[in-house]
């Protein structure tokens, strides 16, 4: 977690974080969710069927509530870049992460004792070799399938605290963490190859369809609001190498505009009457800077709250992160930038607005 | 972007006022939705197959001892009228035969303790480890020689008889291949199940055609649609399908690359 100095600052810095009320909540909620869900499950699948067996419940309610938790941890961050209201959703997102992966491993450990256990083989073993062949389609092996995922999980799960983040370096993190897409593709085939072989309702393989067509569709919606934002701009140039990006009244106070400039994303702040351009990209994991705002005279990211001084990029002290700046002028109520990033930390004078507003 | 002019960190004790009420919506959709889909779910799951598993309970079980083609128990069933002793099968505790637990025991009148798994007339002991004791000599009655009921073509699923009878439901089919892979290597009889119309099921028991184990040759067609063609014996209340396994054909996709 963000660690916290006095009552606002926020960068990376280990110490616990106190469980304010609103982690809190969302535990909480979180918590009641997940059992209620399998509470549900498992209640109406006894009543309906009799003849179950309870450890067939078990296995089906744990899976199916990974997998719908999965949909829920891979919608939040393309609805959070739709409609910003979803990004407190994204706060917390790791603790869905970590809850994720506890169903999953419920579920597989479940499996694997009941499937693979008490037998002539190694249980492991005999997850990876027993069941199916490789020559044909619908005799694929789908136990491998949800191991593999569930091995992503894990690690994803392992590393969700901000120590790793820091120490994988935040490239290394996010690749890690971009694998969920892949532990998703596996538990897709999963469940196709896997238990929609025997359960052959039309509205079961309707229903993975649909979430796999949603996920889908939320990123690309979301993707191509993001491309076209980052359509090159096309401001004049001035002599000096300096591009026009934009008006001081298209900037509103304590909020930024999002330009890109040589393919990059640029934060253009005001405050206070004055201007100052930073890049984009949070350093903690790569949230849009300039969809935050300043408070307390600090950028403030959106997503979990890491902040920097606009005019120098840098985290205050005692934090160390930093992010590029971009020189500034004014002419008239034209913004101009230089999109010649500077060197992360360097102070570049803030353009001072004549009038106050 | 949409999304008003409200701005929450995720620190902060409280949220503004509209996004609170946000957050507060999409989370009891969130926690309906999930709610449908968990009954959705829950009631779209095929009929759970019957037969049952005594877990727990042990019960003495008495009768003379076949250990040929799987461990067998010939139990005497005076209510029943029977002209025959049923024809218990045995296995051990988790994904093994009994093979063991009856060994030298061939024809003997044996004591033994052990939980019933028993679906539609098949009956099966999944026996306590040590608890058989021979209690005399011979026989009771020698059991009657088998009916040979000709060659017959059968259509259906090779399962393990173990978790088919009621240990595990899905006892069959896909998701359950692997477990039953494990269970026929183990030793547990492996049993074809054909479908005899209107919902019916009748059992056979697997052997080769001198009446032998053949449970390795069968570990690729378990789970899967097959024709096997074989003589049908029936001793008691137990059916014998002997088989060649080099003709057993699969109906499935795979049926060329098996
Ligand atoms: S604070 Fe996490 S991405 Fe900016």
């Amino acid at each position: 977690m963000a660690g916290q100095l006095g009552e606002r600052t926020v960068s990376h810095a280990y110490q616990a974080v106190g469980w304010n009320r609103q982690k809190r909540v969302y535990d909480l909620t979180l918590l009641a969710g997940v059992v209620g869900y399998l509470a549900l499950f498992v209640g109406v699948g006894a009543m309906l069927s009799p003849r179950a067996t309870v450890e067939t419940l078990i296995i089906r309610a744990f899976g199916t509530a990974a997998l719908l938790l999965l949909h829920v941890v891979l919608s939040i961050g393309p609805l959070a870049r739709l409609d910003r209201r979803f990004l407190p959703l994204l706060y917390n997102r790791r603790h869905l992460g970590v809850a994720l992966f506890v169903l999953g491993l419920v579920h597989g450990g479940f499996s694997i004792l009941q499937f693979h256990a008490l037998g002539v083989v190694n249980p492991l073993l005999s997850v990876l070799t027993s069941n199916g062949s490789w020559s044909e389609l619908a005799g694929l092996p789908f136990q491998p399938l949800g191991l593999a995922a569930l091995a992503i999980l894990f690690l994803m799960a392992a590393t969700s605290h901000d120590f790793w983040l820091a120490n994988l370096t935040p490239p290394v993190w996010k690749g890690l963490h971009m694998l969920v897409y892949v532990a998703y593709g596996l538990l897709v085939l999963h469940v196709g190859l896997g238990v929609l072989q025997a359960e052959t309702h039309a509205l079961l393989a309707g229903l993975l369809a649909l979430g796999f067509a949603w996920i889908v569709a939320i990123h690309l919606i979301a993707g191509r609001r993001e491309r076209a934002a980052d359509r090159e701009l096309q401001g004049a140039v001035a002599e000096d190498g300096f591009v026009e990006a934009c008006r001081v009244g298209d900037i509103a106070e304590k909020r930024a505009r999002i330009v890109c400039l040589s393919g990059e994303r640029i934060a253009i702040f005001r405050y206070d009457g004055k201007i100052s351009a930073v890049s984009n990209v949070c350093q903690h994991q790569n949230g849009p800077l300039g969809e935050g705002r300043i408070i307390d005279g600090c950028i403030t990211c959106p997503w979990h709250g890491f902040q920097y001084d606009p005019a120098d990029g840098a985290s205050p002290p005692p934090f160390t992160e930093s992010v590029p700046t971009f020189r500034v002028r004014l002419d008239g109520d034209r913004v101009l930038v230089h999109p010649h990033p500077q060197r992360p930390g360097t102070r570049v004078d803030p353009a001072a607005l004549q009038e106050e507003s | 972007m949409a999304g008003g002019d409200e701005f929450y960190i995720g620190y902060q004790r409280q949220a503004p006022a509209g996004l609170s009420r946000f957050q507060r919506w999409t989370v009891a959709a969130l926690l309906l939705a999930a709610a449908v889909v968990a009954v959705a779910l829950a009631a779209l799951q095929s009929d759970f197959d019957p037969g049952v598993f005594e877990f727990g309970v042990v019960r003495d079980f008495a009768g003379v001892v076949h250990e040929r083609p799987h461990p067998l128990l010939l139990v005497d069933r005076p209510g029943h009228n029977l002209p025959e002793p049923s024809r218990f099968l045995l296995v051990a505790a988790g994904k093994h035969g009994a093979d063991g637990e009856v060994a030298g025991l061939d024809g003997r009148r044996v004591r033994l303790r052990g939980t019933l798994i028993h679906r539609q007339g098949q009956t099966m002991v999944e026996v306590v480890a040590g608890s058989v004791e021979p209690t005399g000599d011979a026989t009771a009655r020698p059991a009657a020689g088998a009916v040979d009921l000709g060659v017959q073509t059968l259509r259906g699923e090779i399962v393990d008889s173990k978790c088919y009878l009621g240990v595990m439901k899905p006892g069959r089919g896909k998701p359950h291949r692997a477990c039953a892979t494990l269970c026929i290597r183990g030793g547990i009889p492996p049993v074809l199940r054909v479908e005899t119309g209107s919902g019916e099921y009748r059992h056979f028991l697997l052997t080769d055609e001198a009446g032998g184990v053949i449970n390795h040759r069968l570990l690729d067609l378990i789970a899967v649609p097959v024709e096997i063609a074989g003589r049908v014996l029936r001793t008691g209340d137990l059916l014998v399908l002997e088989i060649d396994p080099t003709t057993i054909r699969r109906l499935d996709a795979a049926a060329g690359s098996s």
